[in-house]
C-alpha cells in the first residue's frame, strides 16, 4: 500500500513544483495596493490588461490586501528578501522604508503628474533627506457624519467643540421601554482606528505626540485632555463600542441605531446606499460637518487616509512598475479607477477635478457635499496622516513601531476603563520611551 | 485514542523471526522511518533551530542588520510587563478551556454512548463545530454576539435575563466569549476521544457488576473511571498544549476589535513582537519560553500521573 | 421496580441530547437564515430567525463576484495532497517503528511527542524563509510542505498505535505458512489497518483544510488561497457584507457535514479500534 501511494505522492509533488514554476518568458511586475472591492480589483486588472497590449514583455500582477493585513505581509516579504516591486504602504511606513533605504526615489513619477498639478499638502507625503519616495494613490479624508434630519427634530446646532459634541450626543440618545434605541454617537474600537483618531482628536486639540528632539510628549497637558474627553465619550457611545469595528460603526449609522459618526469616510456611502431605507440615503438625511475642537485647539483636523505607491529599490522590476503607475495615473485610466468607490477616492491631481469626465458620475453629483468637505479639508491643510499631528513627525522613522506596538491605543482603552488619565498617560510615555530606546531612535 | 504509554513504553512485542534474505530488519527499518525523519528535520527541527539562533539576536523583521546580544532578550523578557500579562492570560485561556472542554466533552460522550434513535445523527451534529475552519466558527459566533444585530443579546433582553445588550465582544467580556467559543469548537475532540474508548469496554464488566447490585453512578465511578483514565490523560495533555498554543481562534477572535489587548496570550504576544512591533529576535525569544515552559510542563504532569499500569 | 432515577433517565437523555443538537446547531441556522437575507433585512433590528424575504442573491453574489470556488478547489487540492503525503510518509514510517527493530527507535517515537510542542508560531517565519530559499513562496508546493509540518507527527503518532494493536503473531504466522513480508503486509496488515488508516486521514484532512497561519504568511495570489484565508478576505472586505460572508460559511459547511455524517461510524471505529490499551 505505501510504496504505491508514495509513488503518486512523489509525482504529485514533483508535479506541483514543475507548474509552479512559470516559465519566464514575460517579466513578471508585482504590486501590493490596498484597494480591494471587487469593482476596484476589476478596473485595475483592465489597466494592467491595456498595458500589457503594448508592453508584451511585462506581465503585471496586481494584489489586493487588506489594510490591516498589508503591513504583516511585507513584514514577511521583507523577512524573507521578496518584497513586490511597487506597494502601498502608510505614509508613515514609506518614510520608514526610505529611512532605512529599502525605496527608491519616485521623482520622476511624481513629476509626469504635472509639476503643480498635486496639492501640496500631497507633494510632501513620502520625503526623506529632501528626495521623494512616494507618490499617494488617491487622498481621502476622514469625516464627520450626523443625521442633520434627526438634530433638526430635536432642535440642536451641529456641535463644534469637544463639550457640543458629548452634549448633543446626549441629546439624541433615545430609549423605549428602559432600552437604548438609539445612541447619539459611534465610533470604532478598532485598533487603526484608535490610532488614528488619537491624532486626529490630539490635532484639534492643538497638541502633539512628540516634540522637536523626538521625544514623546504623552504627558502634556492636551493629552491628558483627550484622555479625559475618551471618558466622556465612553459613556455616550454605546458600550459595546470597543468591540465594534469600523464596519460596524457604518452599519449602526444606517440603521439607526446611532445618529452621528466620528470617523466617517467616503466609503460608508456605499453602506448608506445599501442598508439604509431608501428615503433617507441621500446627504439631506447624512451629513457632513466640520471636526470638532478641543479645549486647548484652534482649528479642526482630520486624517490623511492616502496611501502612496513606493517602490523597493532592490526590486528587479521597478523601472517597468514605475512606467506602468505612470501609465495608471493617466486621465483615462484614473478617472474610472476613482470612479469605483466614488466618494473615497478622491484625485491627487488638481487637473483631474477639472476634466468634466470625473464629475460626470451619478454618486459624485448626489453626495457632492462630501466630497467638497474633504477638498475643503485638503486645501486647508487640516489633513496629516495617521499619527502624524505635525509635518515634521514625517521626518520620524519610528512612527511604524509606535502605530504597531498599540501602546496609544492600549492608553486610552486604560483610560476608558477607569484608570487616571494622568496615570495612563505616564505608562504610556514610559513605554514609548523604551520602545524608542531599544529601537536605537532615543539615547536614554 | 492511542495513549502516551505506547510513546515510551518499549514498544510492539518481539522482532520477525523469519531471517531476511536481502535486508536486515534494523536497515529496512530505517529506510522505512527515513522520510519522516526528513520531513520532520526539514519542516519542523531546522525552523526551531533557526528560530532559537534567531533569538540571540536583536533583529529587526524585515531590515538585514542583525546585533549578537546573548541572552539579551531573555533578560528582556523577564522584566517586561507585557510578557507575564500575556502569560497570565495564556494560562487563564488554556486552563479554563481545556477544563470546560474536558467536562463538556466527557459529559456528551457518556451520553451518546447510550442507545437512542437518531444517535447517528446527533453523533455527526455533535462533531460539526470541530470540524469547521476556524474562521467560520468565529464569524458566525461573532455575528451571534452582535450586540446590536446579533441573536444572542435580542434572546436575553427579550427573556429578562439580561437588561442591556451584553457587549461580548468589548473590553469586559471578550476573554469570556473567546473561551465559550473555543470550547463550543474543541470539545468535540475530547467527545470522540472518550467514546471511541467507552465503545471499547466490554459490557461484561457492567453486566457482572449490575448483577453483584451496583447502583449506575458506582458502576460509573468503578467501572467507568478507571477505564477512561488513560485516554483522560492523553487528552488532557494534547488539549493543554493546544490550547496553550492556540494562535487562530484567539487571534480571529480579536481582529479588528479594540477589546484585543484583553486576550493578548502569550502566542498573540510572540506573533505581534515579530509582525507589528518588528522585533524578531524577541519575538522569537518569547516562542522559546514558551516551548520550554511546555516541555517542565509536561515533565511534570507526567511525573506526576503516570502510572505504569497504563501500559499494560 | 424502577428507581425514580430509572424514570427520569429516558428523559435526561433525550433531553441532553436535545441539549446537544441545539448547540451545535444554532450557529448553523442563524449562519443559513442570515446567508438567505437581503441586505436590508440582515441588519434589521429586531433580527429575524426566518427570513421575511429569502433570496438567493448572496449566493449568487458569492459564486459569480468573489473568487470563493477558486478558494474552495485550492482548499481541496492542498488537503488532498497533504494527506497523499502524510499519510504515505507516515505510514512507512508507523510500519518501521512498530515491526523493525533499529537503533534509536524509541527516541524517535519521543521525539515525536516533542513536537506537538512546538507552536506553529515559532515556525512561521523561518518556514516562510526556507520557502523562500527554495523558491517555492506563493506557490501550493510550499503549502503542502507546511501543513505536513503539523499533520505528519499526528498521523505518525496515531498509525503508529493503530499499528501496534495489530497483533505481530498473525504476520509473524502467516509467514510461518509460507507468505513473504509483503504479501503479509498486504493481505494481512492493511486490512486490519483499514479504519484506523480512514481515521487518520480524515483528522488530517480537516488539520490541513483549516490551516490558516501557514497560508496567511505564505501566499499573496488571490487565485491560490484556500477557504480560510480567503474568506477571512471577504470578511474584511472594505465594506463588509455579512449576507455573502455567511452565505459562504454555509457553501462551506454542508459539504463538511455531510462529509462527516457518513464517515463519523469509520472514525468512530478507528479511533476505538487503534484504542487503548488494557
Amino acid at each position: 500500500m505505501s510504496t504505491r501511494l508514495l509513488a503518486a505522492a512523489v509525482t504529485a509533488a514533483l508535479l506541483l513544483l514543475t507548474t509552479s514554476a512559470h516559465a519566464a518568458d514575460k517579466k513578471v511586475i508585482r504590486l501590493w495596493q490596498t484597494e480591494t472591492e471587487p469593482q476596484t480589483m476589476a478596473v485595475l486588472n483592465q489597466i494592467a490588461a491595456d498595458y500589457e497590449k503594448t508592453h508584451p514583455d511585462v506581465s503585471i500582477k496586481i494584489e489586493g490586501l487588506a489594510w490591516g493585513d498589508l503591513e504583516k505581509k511585507l513584514t514577511a516579504a521583507l523577512a524573507a528578501g521578496a518584497p513586490p516591486d511597487a506597494t502601498h504602504g502608510q505614509p508613515i511606513t514609506c518614510v520608514s522604508f526610505a529611512a532605512k533605504g529599502l525605496l527608491r526615489p519616485v521623482e520622476d513619477l511624481a513629476d509626469s503628474l504635472g509639476k503643480d498639478n498635486i496639492v501640496d499638502a500631497f507633494r510632501d507625503l513620502c520625503r526623506w533627506q529632501g528626495r521623494t519616495y512616494g507618490v499617494g494613490h488617491s487622498p481621502a479624508s476622514s469625516v464627520f457624519v450626523y443625521r442633520k434630519d434627526l438634530l433638526a427634530q430635536k432642535g440642536l446646532k451641529v456641535p463644534k467643540t469637544w463639550d457640543e459634541l458629548i452634549q448633543v450626543s446626549e441629546a439624541l440618545r433615545e430609549t423605549k421601554d428602559g432600552q437604548v434605541v438609539r445612541y447619539g454617537l459611534t465610533m470604532t474600537g478598532a485598533p487603526l482606528f484608535v490610532n488614528i483618531g488619537i491624532g486626529e482628536l490630539l490635532k484639534t486639540n492643538g497638541g502633539r505626540l512628540f516634540d522637536e528632539q523626538g521625544r514623546p510628549t504623552l504627558t502634556s497637558r492636551q493629552v491628558i485632555e483627550l484622555l479625559d474627553f475618551y471618558k466622556k465619550l465612553n459613556g455616550v457611545l454605546p458600550p459595546g463600542w470597543t468591540g465594534h469595528g469600523y464596519l460596524d460603526t457604518f452599519a449602526n449609522l444606517a440603521n439607526g441605531k446611532a445618529a452621528m459618526l466620528y470617523q466617517a469616510y467616503g466609503r460608508g456611502v456605499g453602506y448608506i446606499e445599501k442598508y439604509a431605507p431608501k428615503e433617507l440615503a441621500d446627504p439631506d438625511h447624512y451629513a457632513v460637518a466640520d471636526k470638532v475642537v478641543g479645549p486647548s485647539g484652534k482649528s479642526p483636523a482630520a486624517q490623511l487616509d492616502c496611501e502612496p505607491w513606493m517602490i523597493f529599490k532592490d526590486a528587479k522590476g521597478g523601472a517597468e512598475a514605475v512606467d506602468f503607475l505612470k501609465f495608471f495615473f493617466r486621465d483615462e485610466n484614473y478617472i474610472p479607477y476613482l470612479h469605483s468607490v466614488p466618494i473615497h477616492l478622491l484625485s491627487i491631481k488638481k487637473s483631474t477635478y477639472k476634466n468634466p469626465k470625473y464629475a460626470d458620475n451619478a454618486t459624485i453629483a448626489k453626495w457632492r457635499p462630501w466630497v467638497d468637505m474633504q477638498e475643503k479639508y485638503f486645501r486647508n491643510d487640516w489633513i496629516k496622516p495617521v499619527l502624524v499631528t505635525d509635518w515634521s513627525d514625517m521626518q520620524k522613522p519610528y512612527l511604524l513601531e509606535v502605530m504597531g506596538s498599540g501602546i496609544l491605543v492600549d492608553m486610552v482603552f486604560d483610560s476608558v476603563k477607569g484608570m487616571p488619565s494622568a496615570e495612563a498617560a505616564a505608562k504610556a510615555q514610559k513605554r514609548v520611551e523604551e520602545l524608542l530606546v531599544q529601537g536605537g531612535y532615543l539615547k536614554k | 485514542m492511542p495513549s502516551i504509554a505506547d510513546a515510551a513504553a518499549p514498544g510492539a512485542p518481539g522482532v520477525l523471526a523469519r531471517p531476511r534474505r536481502r535486508l536486515s530488519p534494523a536497515l529496512l527499518g530505517l529506510l522505512g522511518i527515513l522520510p519522516a525523519l526528513v520531513l520532520i528535520g526539514a519542516l519542523i527541527l531546522y525552523p526551531v533551530a533557526y528560530a532559537i539562533w534567531l533569538s540571540f539576536f536583536d533583529k529587526h523583521s524585515f531590515f538585514p542588520a542583525e546585533r549578537w546580544i546573548g541572552l539579551g532578550n531573555y533578560a528582556r523578557l523577564i522584566r517586561d510587563p507585557e510578557f507575564w500579562d500575556s502569560l497570565w492570560k495564556g494560562t487563564v485561556y488554556a486552563a479554563g478551556t481545556t477544563a470546560l472542554q474536558l467536562g463538556f466533552g466527557l459529559a456528551s460522550a457518556l451520553l451518546l454512548h447510550r442507545a437512542f434513535r437518531g444517535r447517528t445523527a446527533v453523533r455527526a451534529l455533535v462533531l460539526f463545530p470541530y470540524m469547521i475552519p476556524t474562521i467560520v466558527a468565529v464569524i458566525v459566533w461573532r455575528w451571534l454576539l452582535n450586540e446590536t444585530f446579533g441573536l444572542v443579546d435580542y434572546v436575553l433582553v427579550a427573556w429578562g435575563l439580561a437588561r442591556q445588550p451584553i457587549a461580548w465582544l468589548g473590553v469586559d467580556h471578550i476573554m469570556t466569549s473567546l473561551i465559550a467559543m473555543s470550547v463550543w469548537q474543541f470539545a468535540p475532540f475530547v467527545t470522540l476521544s472518550v467514546l471511541a474508548r467507552l465503545q471499547t469496554i466490554p459490557l461484561d464488566l457492567y453486566e457482572a457488576a449490575r448483577v453483584d447490585g451496583a447502583s449506575a453512578w458506582a458502576r460509573f465511578r468503578f467501572i467507568t473511571l478507571p477505564q477512561l483514565r488513560a485516554v483522560m490523560f492523553v487528552v488532557i495533555l494534547l488539549r493543554g498544549i493546544w490550547m496553550f498554543t492556540k494562535f487562530d481562534t484567539v487571534w480571529l477572535w480579536g481582529e479588528g476589535a479594540g477589546a484585543g489587548a484583553e486576550i493578548r496570550t502569550l502566542p498573540i504576544y510572540a506573533f505581534m513582537r515579530t509582525f507589528t512591533y518588528y522585533q524578531a529576535g524577541f519575538g522569537a525569544a518569547l516562542s522559546v519560553i514558551m516551548f520550554l515552559m511546555l516541555m517542565a510542563a509536561t515533565g511534570l504532569y507526567f511525573r506526576l500521573f503516570w502510572r505504569d499500569e497504563e501500559k499494560a | 421496580m424502577r428507581t425514580v432515577g430509572a424514570r427520569l433517565g429516558p428523559v435526561c437523555l433525550y433531553l441532553g441530547a436535545l441539549g446537544l443538537c441545539a448547540q451545535a446547531i444554532l450557529p448553523l441556522l442563524w449562519m443559513l437564515s442570515t446567508s438567505l437575507k437581503p441586505p436590508r433585512e440582515v441588519l434589521a433590528t429586531p433580527p429575524t430567525l426566518i427570513p421575511a424575504a429569502p433570496t438567493l442573491e448572496n449566493f449568487a453574489r458569492l459564486l459569480t463576484q468573489t473568487a470563493f470556488v477558486t478558494y474552495f478547489l485550492n482548499s481541496m487540492v492542498v488537503s488532498g495532497l497533504t494527506v497523499l503525503l502524510t499519510m504515505a510518509v507516515g505510514a512507512a514510517g508507523a510500519y518501521s517503528l512498530t515491526r523493525f527493530p533499529f537503533p534509536g527507535r524509541e527516541s524517535i517515537a519521543r521525539l515525536i511527542l516533542c513536537t506537538y510542542m512546538f507552536a506553529p508560531i515559532m515556525i512561521v517565519v523561518p518556514i516562510y524563509i526556507l520557502a523562500r530559499r527554495l523558491g517555492i513562496v506563493d506557490t501550493h508546493t510550499a503549502l503542502v510542505l507546511s501543513y505536513s509540518s503539523f499533520c505528519l507527527p499526528f498521523s505518525l503518532w496515531l498509525l503508529r498505535a493503530f499499528f501496534q494493536s495489530i497483533p505481530i503473531e498473525l504476520e509473524e504466522a502467516a509467514q510461518v505458512d509460507g507468505a513473504g513480508r509483503l504479501r503479509a503486509l498486504i493481505y494481512i496488515v492493511a486490512p486490519l489497518a483499514l479504519p484506523g488508516v480512514i481515521a487518520t486521514s480524515i483528522f488530517t484532512f480537516t488539520l490541513a483544510w483549516n490551516d490558516y497561519i501557514f497560508t496567511r504568511i505564505l501566499i499573496v495570489s488571490d487565485e491560490l488561497k484556500t477557504l480560510p484565508v480567503g474568506v477571512q478576505d471577504l470578511f474584511s472586505a472594505a465594506v463588509v457584507d455579512w449576507g455573502l460572508v455567511m452565505a459562504a460559511g454555509m457553501l462551506i459547511t454542508i459539504p463538511a457535514l455531510a462529509f462527516f455524517m457518513a464517515v463519523q461510524r469509520h472514525l468512530v471505529a478507528g479511533w476505538g479500534t487503534g484504542g487503548l490499551k488494557g
